[in-house]
């Protein structure tokens, strides 16, 4: 019985081990769980779609409901020009959603506790939206480092400040899920190991956090991904409106 | 009410609701979404001023210099995160 609260982060391989060009490719747990996430997501999709019915049934208004409810944010926080980018959000929303909450099954492997996953999804945003924001406003998008109304004396200090500040976004984007499902993780993992520990008598009192954790996790598991979504669309908003 | 009917009604109805879209102009987000967005705004700047910093200084071999002078504009630049989302959240509140 292993007690290591750390142990559930753990990424090992299944299967043969794929080295390509001297980049270990080999197919880990964590590639096993972001597929499950994948399919779980696509059976939704295509079952909530088969059959068009005016009176919905459940897994089609789940489905429709994710639908209006990604339109919708969209819609609030980048304003209509941003629908073209329904479907790019609703796929990282779905995702990460899918994967925190496949995660929070028992046994199961939560991918989005992986700073490199979540960092590379925050990086095509940050990258993706650098590229629409140049092919919107051409060399004029450089405009977003340079507030308005600075005496000329600071102006230099002013830049980079910004510049930092713009970079800082995928680090924030990233790190915030990460660290989020990481110590929520940890947490349950924790008071897991209290309750085996502390043993019948004293088993009761870290049971019941865990029963309690576990519902705060599933908010959390909601949250962040709702998060990660309305942050990408700020940042399609200025990207696309150029003001702040 | 026959169809004709309904679709100009459809009609007007669209077009009210689109101009009070344009309206809007985006840039609405949610209060909770900004307040989990300051946590690890502060945070971020820091690190990734610290970090060009360092590169900087490995680069031009001008050690502690460089790495100190950018923590403070990291620090400076997350001050202005911050301030940046608290005064978005405001303007949404008085909305």
């Amino acid at each position: 019985m292993t007690l290591n609260p750390m142990h559930q982060f753990e990424v090992y391989k299944i299967g043969p081990e794929i080295n390509i060009g001297g980049v270990n490719l080999s197919f880990t747990n964590a590639s096993l769980f972001m597929m499950i996430s994948a399919i779980l997501i696509l059976s939704l999709l295509f079952f909530g779609t088969k059959k068009k019915s005016l009176i919905p049934s459940k897994i089609q208004l789940i489905t429709e409901m994710s639908y209006t409810f990604i339109g919708k944010m969209i819609n609030d926080t980048a304003g209509s020009s941003a629908k073209a980018f329904f479907p790019f959000v609703f796929t990282l929303f779905m995702f990460v959603l899918f994967c925190n909450m496949v995660g929070m099954f028992p046994y199961s492997f939560t991918v989005t506790s992986q700073i490199i996953v979540t960092f590379m999804l925050a990086s095509v945003i940050f990258v993706a939206v650098t590229i629409i924001g140049f092919i919107k406003h051409g060399i004029k998008y450089l405009e977003i480092f340079v507030p308005k109304g600075v005496p000329l004396v600071l102006l230099p200090i002013i830049v980079i400040i910004e510049i930092i500040s713009y970079l800082s976004r995928p680090v924030s984007l990233s790190v915030r899920l990460f660290a989020n499902m990481l110590a929520g993780h940890t947490m349950l993992k924790v008071f897991g190991g209290f309750v085996i520990s502390l043993g019948i008598l004293g088993g009761w009192l870290p049971l019941g956090f865990s029963v309690a954790l576990t519902g705060l996790e599933i908010l959390v598991a909601f949250l962040q991904a709702y998060v990660f979504a309305i942050l990408t669309c700020i940042y399609l908003n200025d990207a696309l409106n150029l003001h702040h | 009410m026959d169809f004709k009917e309904i679709s100009t009604r459809l009609k007007i109805a669209k077009k009210n609701i689109k101009v009070i879209e344009e309206k809007k102009g985006g840039s609405n987000a949610t209060s909770f979404g900004k307040a989990l967005k300051i946590s690890t705004e502060l945070v971020s700047a820091v690190v990734v001023g610290s970090t060009i910093g360092f590169l900087l200084d490995n680069w031009f071999d001008t050690k502690p210099l460089l790495i100190i002078s950018f923590f403070f504009i990291g620090v400076a630049a997350g001050i202005l995160n911050v301030f940046r989302s608290a005064k978005a959240m405001q303007k949404n509140l008085e909305k």
